[in-house]
C-alpha cells in the first residue's frame, strides 16, 4: 500500500514535472490550475503514503524530503505567482520519490522508539530544513539564470517564464532564514532523543561531519545575507556555492566512508 | 418586463484609432465628469439607454435606441468639439462609424478584448470598460447593463483562455514589462526622466500607471520638464542636476534628444559604482541613444535602448497575432449567447400580445357571424367557435415557431420587430 501510494504520487509529480517544462520543447504551456492541481493531488496522497511509514532510513526520509520540496515548491507558486520554483523543485522531487521507493520504504531493524515524537520531529525538522536549503539553491539558481539573460538583453523563455528577480532574491533569503532554524532544531532534538532513549549520540562519523558541515554552511549563508547584507547576485552565488559544498561533502563521505550508505 | 428594446436595437457610434487621427479622438475624448451630460443629450433624442467609452484611442456611445434622431444627436454632440476653422463636410460622421444590433455587441466583446485595440490585447481596455460601465450606470438600463457585464466577462475570457494578452507590444509598455522582471511588483519604485518630449512622456506614463513614483524630469529646457512634472508628480531640474540621483533611482528613462550619449561614464560611473550592488534600470528610448553602452558593464546595470525593448514588443506581437482566431472564437461564442437571451427577452410578451390580438379579433368576427347565423343549433355553434380557434391556432403556429426558434438562434429581435410593424402592435409608453 505503501508503495503503491508513492507510485501514485511519483507519477502525478512526473507529470507535472513534464507539463512544466513543455514550454522549453516548444510546446504550448499547460493550464496553470492543471500543473498546480497535480502536484497538490500528489502531495495529499504522498502525505497518506508517509503517514504509515516509519520515519527511518534512507528510504523513509528521502521521500520526507520529496514531500517538504513539493509542499515548499507549491508555496513558492502561491508567492511567485509562476512555475518557475517547479523547473528545478519538480524533477528533484519526483527523482527523490523514486530513489525513496528504489531504496525502500519497508522500516528496517533500527525501529525502535521510531515512533517517538521527538525522532519522527528531528526527521520532519531536518527534512524541512534541507527542503528549503534545495529552495534557496533552486531561487539562486532561477536568479542568476535571469541574471544573465536580462544583463545580456535576451528575451527569450527564460526572460518570459522566469520570475522577477526581486522576488527570486526574496525568495532565497527567506528559504535560508527559515531554513536554518529548521534545521538547528532538527540537529538539536537528535541530541536531545540520542541523550533520552538511546544512552548517548549513536551516530556514524561520516553523518557528524556532514551534519555539522551543512549546518556550518547554511549558517554561513545565512549570516553574510542578514549580517553582511549581502544581496542580489552576490547572495545568490553563495547560496549555489554552499550547496554545492553541502553536496559535495556528502558524497565524497558516501564514497569513502564504510557505513556511510546508512544516513541520509 | 418591458418590451421597449422590441423596437429599439443596441447601436454603437463613434470613433476609434482607425476612423480618425488623434488630434480628432483628442477633441473628442470626454471626461468622467463629462458623461452623465452627455448621455442626457442623446438620451433626450430618443435613446432608452446609453453607455458613454471615451479613452484615448475611441469615443463610444453604446445606446438602445430605435430611432435615428438619438444618433443625429451624437454626431452633432461630437461635431461641437471639432474647430470651428474648416470642420469636414459631414461634420463628425466622416471620422465616425455605426454598428446595429448583433455588430455592436460583436465590436464590444472585440473592444473589451482587446482584439480591437491599437496594440492588440492590450488589458487596459478592460479596465476602461469597466469605468465607463460605472460612470454611465445611472443611464445605461437593463440591456447595457448585461451588455457590459458580459463585455468584461468575454474581456477575462479571452485573456485567460488565449495568449492574447501575453507579453508587452508597445516599446514603452516593454519598458515597463523588463522593469518589472528586475523589480517585480513596480508599485512605490523611484523613476527619473530625462528628456521631456512625447516618447518621455508616454514611457513615463506606463510606468505611473504601474504605481512608479516619478522622482525628477530633467530636461534641457526647464519649461517643458516643469509641464511633464507638474502632470506626473516629480521635480523639473536641469540635467546637470540629475546626475547625483543615478545613486538612488530605480529607473531612469532616457529620451532626450541630444544628438550624442548624455549619460556617460564620467558622469554617472562612479556614482552608480555607490549603489552597493542595488539594480538600476534604465530604460533608453532615445535615438541616437542617450547613454553610453559602457554604463551596461556596471554591476547590477541592466541597460535597454529602443531596439531590445521593440524586440520583446515584436515577439509579444507575433505571439499575440497567432491567438487571434481563438480570442474571435469566444467573441463570437458570447455574441450568440448574447444575442439569444436578448432575441428571447421580447418574444413571449410579443407572441402572446399577438395571440391576444388575434383571438381578439376572432371573436369579434365569430359573434358577428354568429347573430347572422342565428338559425344554427348550439351544437352546430360550438363546432363553429371550435373551428374558428382550430383555424387561427394554424394561422399563427408558424410563425410562432419562426419567432421562437429565431429567438433561440439569435436572429429574434428583427422579427420581432417586423412582426409589430406588420400587425400594428403598438410599441409600449
Amino acid at each position: 500500500m505503501i508503495v503503491t501510494l508513492h507510485l501514485v504520487a511519483l507519477a502525478l509529480y512526473g507529470l507535472a514535472t513534464a507539463l512544466t517544462l513543455a514550454p522549453f520543447m516548444g510546446v504550448r504551456p499547460a493550464p496553470r490550475a492543471l500543473t498546480i492541481a497535480l502536484p497538490c493531488a500528489g502531495a495529499a496522497i504522498h502525505v497518506v503514503g508517509i503517514s504509515q511509514l516509519t520515519l527511518v532510513g534512507l528510504g523513509p526520509a528521502l521521500s520526507m524530503l520529496a514531500l517538504c520540496l513539493v509542499l515548499l515548491q507549491l508555496a513558492s507558486e502561491k508567492l511567485l505567482r509562476g512555475s518557475a520554483v517547479s523547473f528545478f523543485a519538480g524533477p528533484l522531487a519526483t527523482g527523490l520519490v523514486g530513489l525513496a521507493i528504489l531504496s525502500g520504504l519497508a522500516p528496517g531493524a533500527e525501529t525502535v522508539g521510531a515512533r517517538n515524537t521527538w525522532f519522527v520531529l528531528h526527521v520532519a525538522l531536518s527534512a524541512l530544513g534541507v527542503a528549503l536549503m534545495a529552495l534557496a539553491f533552486i531561487a539562486a539558481a532561477l536568479y542568476l539564470l535571469q541574471f544573465r539573460e536580462l544583463k545580456a538583453r535576451r528575451f527569450g523563455q527564460i526572460f518570459q517564464l522566469f520570475p522577477p528577480l526581486e522576488l527570486l532574491d526574496q525568495l532565497n533569503r527567506v528559504a535560508l532564514v527559515t531554513g536554518f532554524p529548521a534545521l538547528t532544531l532538527g540537529v538539536l532534538l537528535a541530541l536531545g532523543y540520542g541523550a533520552q532513549f538511546s544512552g548517548g549520540l549513536h551516530v556514524a562519523k561520516a553523518q557528524l561531519v556532514w551534519g555539522i558541515f551543512t549546518w556550518v554552511v547554511l549558517g554561513w549563508a545565512v549570516w553574510v545575507r542578514l549580517v553582511r547584507h549581502w544581496a542580489g547576485r552576490r547572495a545568490a552565488l553563495a547560496s549555489i556555492a554552499g550547496f554545492c559544498a553541502v553536496l559535495l561533502v556528502y558524497v565524497a563521505l558516501k564514497l569513502t566512508q564504510p557505513g556511510a550508505e546508512r544516513f541520509l | 418586463m418591458t418590451t421597449g428594446h422590441t423596437e429599439m436595437g443596441i447601436k454603437v457610434v463613434g470613433v476609434n484609432h482607425r476612423t480618425a487621427p488623434l488630434d480628432v479622438r483628442e477633441r473628442f475624448a470626454h471626461g468622467a465628469h463629462e458623461v452623465p451630460g452627455a448621455l442626457a443629450r442623446v438620451m433626450a433624442a430618443g435613446a432608452s439607454g446609453g453607455v458613454l467609452l471615451s479613452t484615448c484611442n475611441r469615443t463610444e456611445f453604446y445606446l438602445v435606441s430605435g430611432d435615428e434622431p438619438a444618433l443625429e444627436a451624437v454626431w452633432s454632440l461630437l461635431g461641437e468639439r471639432l474647430p470651428s476653422g474648416a470642420p469636414p463636410v459631414g461634420g463628425a460622421r466622416e471620422y465616425g462609424y455605426i454598428a446595429r444590433d448583433r455588430d455592436a455587441v460583436r465590436h464590444l466583446y472585440r473592444v473589451s478584448s482587446g482584439l480591437d485595440s491599437m496594440i492588440l490585447g492590450e488589458s487596459q481596455i478592460q479596465g476602461q470598460v469597466r469605468e465607463a460601465w460605472e460612470a454611465s450606470r445611472a443611464q445605461a438600463g437593463p440591456v447595457l447593463h448585461r451588455l457590459f457585464q458580459t463585455a468584461l466577462h468575454v474581456g477575462s475570457r479571452v485573456r485567460t483562455e488565449t495568449g492574447l494578452g501575453m507579453g508587452t507590444a508597445s516599446a514603452a509598455s516593454a519598458g515597463v514589462a523588463v522593469a518589472g522582471k528586475i523589480f517585480g511588483d513596480l508599485a512605490g519604485r523611484s523613476a527619473l526622466i530625462l528628456g521631456a518630449g512625447d516618447m518621455a512622456e508616454l514611457a513615463a506614463t506606463c510606468l505611473t500607471d504601474q504605481g512608479v513614483q516619478i522622482t525628477l524630469v530633467a530636461n534641457r529646457t526647464q519649461e517643458r520638464a516643469r509641464a511633464i512634472a507638474e502632470r506626473l508628480g516629480g521635480k523639473a531640474v536641469s540635467l546637470e542636476e540629475a546626475w547625483p540621483h543615478f545613486a538612488t533611482t530605480d529607473i531612469a528613462l532616457c529620451s532626450t534628444a541630444a544628438p550624442h550619449a548624455v549619460v556617460t561614464w564620467e558622469r554617472v560611473g562612479t556614482i552608480i559604482g555607490a549603489r552597493r550592488g542595488k539594480p538600476l534600470c534604465i530604460l533608453d528610448l532615445a535615438v541616437p541613444r542617450d547613454v553610453d553602452p559602457a554604463i551596461a558593464q556596471l554591476e547590477n546595470v541592466f541597460l535597454y535602448d529602443v531596439d531590445d525593448l521593440q524586440t520583446v514588443a515584436a515577439q509579444a506581437t507575433t505571439r499575440r497575432r497567432d491567438e487571434i482566431p481563438a480570442a474571435e472564437r469566444i467573441v463570437e461564442e458570447e455574441t450568440d449567447l448574447f444575442w439569444a437571451w436578448y432575441g428571447g427577452l421580447g418574444v413571449v410578451p410579443t407572441i402572446k400580445e399577438l395571440r391576444a390580438r388575434m383571438d381578439h379579433v376572432r371573436a369579434a368576427e365569430l359573434e358577428r357571424a354568429l347573430r347572422e347565423l342565428d338559425h344554427l343549433s348550439p351544437e352546430d355553434r360550438a363546432q363553429l367557435e371550435q373551428f374558428s380557434q382550430v383555424l387561427l391556432n394554424k394561422f399563427l403556429h408558424q410563425p410562432t415557431i419562426a419567432l421562437k426558434k429565431a429567438a433561440e438562434e439569435g436572429h429574434g429581435y428583427g422579427l420581432l420587430e417586423a412582426v409589430r410593424r406588420l400587425f400594428g402592435m403598438e410599441p409600449p409608453a
